[in-house]
């Protein structure tokens, strides 16, 4: 049986899909009795979350860069 | 072309259009910075940037379309930055640097592998909702300056890039199992992060 620990270690290959089946069915069992393991994994899910939503840096020199790729283009064809 | 969704802007960019070149820039430099960083560190990623966009616009006649735009903006971006490596490349590291709000390590266990110190339920339970606070905006970023230029990007790469992981070893040229445990080992920094705020409203 998986302990809270293993099931800690092995939570980003669960998000990732990477577990081979034999530990994906070890980790669905855990996770289907351990609740404060489906929170920890819930909780991994909004943290992932958060950081795609987290706003970027805006870009600095957007325009200057992007119009000297498009005349550098325009003088190559 | 495979990529339907790139052909309309890649006919514009053969045109020479600067709003499309605009939104090249804007949709892909994060990515492109990413990569740049993870090979050649923070000091020569712009400047690696820079030369890829330059053989980006250079080679665009000859995108043929059998990869998306974005792999090949990426793999021209880690060519430009090997290149520049050369013989003094760099060796992986694997360095855990501390976060500073710690990980889930060892002593939230007890002996038989069992929460000790299990997680609390958070307050918030959308992105929308937990980034709405300032502070906690500003304390993750901490957290992501605070990780590795390699594990800081496999981060970027992954969770906001929406790369696979397979793409990253091949772009990057680190093992499967090595960006997994940078991968791991960077979440796990970030949760700890996120935890720490909700426990304590504070950074």
């Amino acid at each position: 049986m998986l302990s809270c620990k293993e099931l800690v270690a092995h939570s980003s290959d669960l998000l990732d899909g990477q577990l081979r089946l034999r530990q994906r069915l070890a980790v669905r069992a855990h996770l289907a009795m351990c609740l404060r393991c489906r929170r920890f994994i819930k909780q991994m899910r909004l943290s992932q979350a958060v950081l795609r939503q987290l706003p970027q840096a805006p870009i600095s020199e957007l325009d200057a860069l992007a119009a000297k790729l498009a005349e550098l283009r325009r003088l190559q064809r | 072309m495979d990529y339907p969704s790139d052909s309309a802007l890649l006919a514009r960019l053969l045109a020479g259009e600067e709003k499309a070149f605009r939104e090249l820039v804007a949709t892909y430099q994060g990515a492109m910075r990413a990569v740049a960083f993870a090979i050649v560190g923070s000091r020569n990623a712009d400047e690696v940037v820079q030369d890829a966009w330059l053989a980006v616009v250079r080679n665009l006649d000859g995108f043929q379309g059998r990869s998306s735009l974005k792999t090949w903006l990426l793999t021209i971006t880690a060519n430009t930055a090997k290149t520049r490596l050369k013989h003094n490349r760099r060796e992986v590291l694997l360095d855990d640097l501390p976060g500073p709000h710690g990980t889930i390590g060892d002593e939230r266990f007890a002996a038989d592998g069992h929460w000790l110190l299990a997680p609390h339920a958070w307050h918030q339970d959308s992105p929308d909702a937990l980034l709405t606070a300032a502070e906690l905006r500003e304390c993750l970023e901490k957290t992501l300056g605070s990780l590795s230029e390699l594990q800081g990007s496999v981060l970027q790469l992954r969770e906001r890039e929406g790369l696979e992981l397979d793409e990253i070893c091949n772009l990057l040229q680190v093992s499967l199992s090595n960006v997994r445990v940078l991968l791991h080992r960077a979440r796990l920094k970030v949760f700890a992060t996120l935890e720490h705020f909700e426990e304590t409203g504070q950074c």
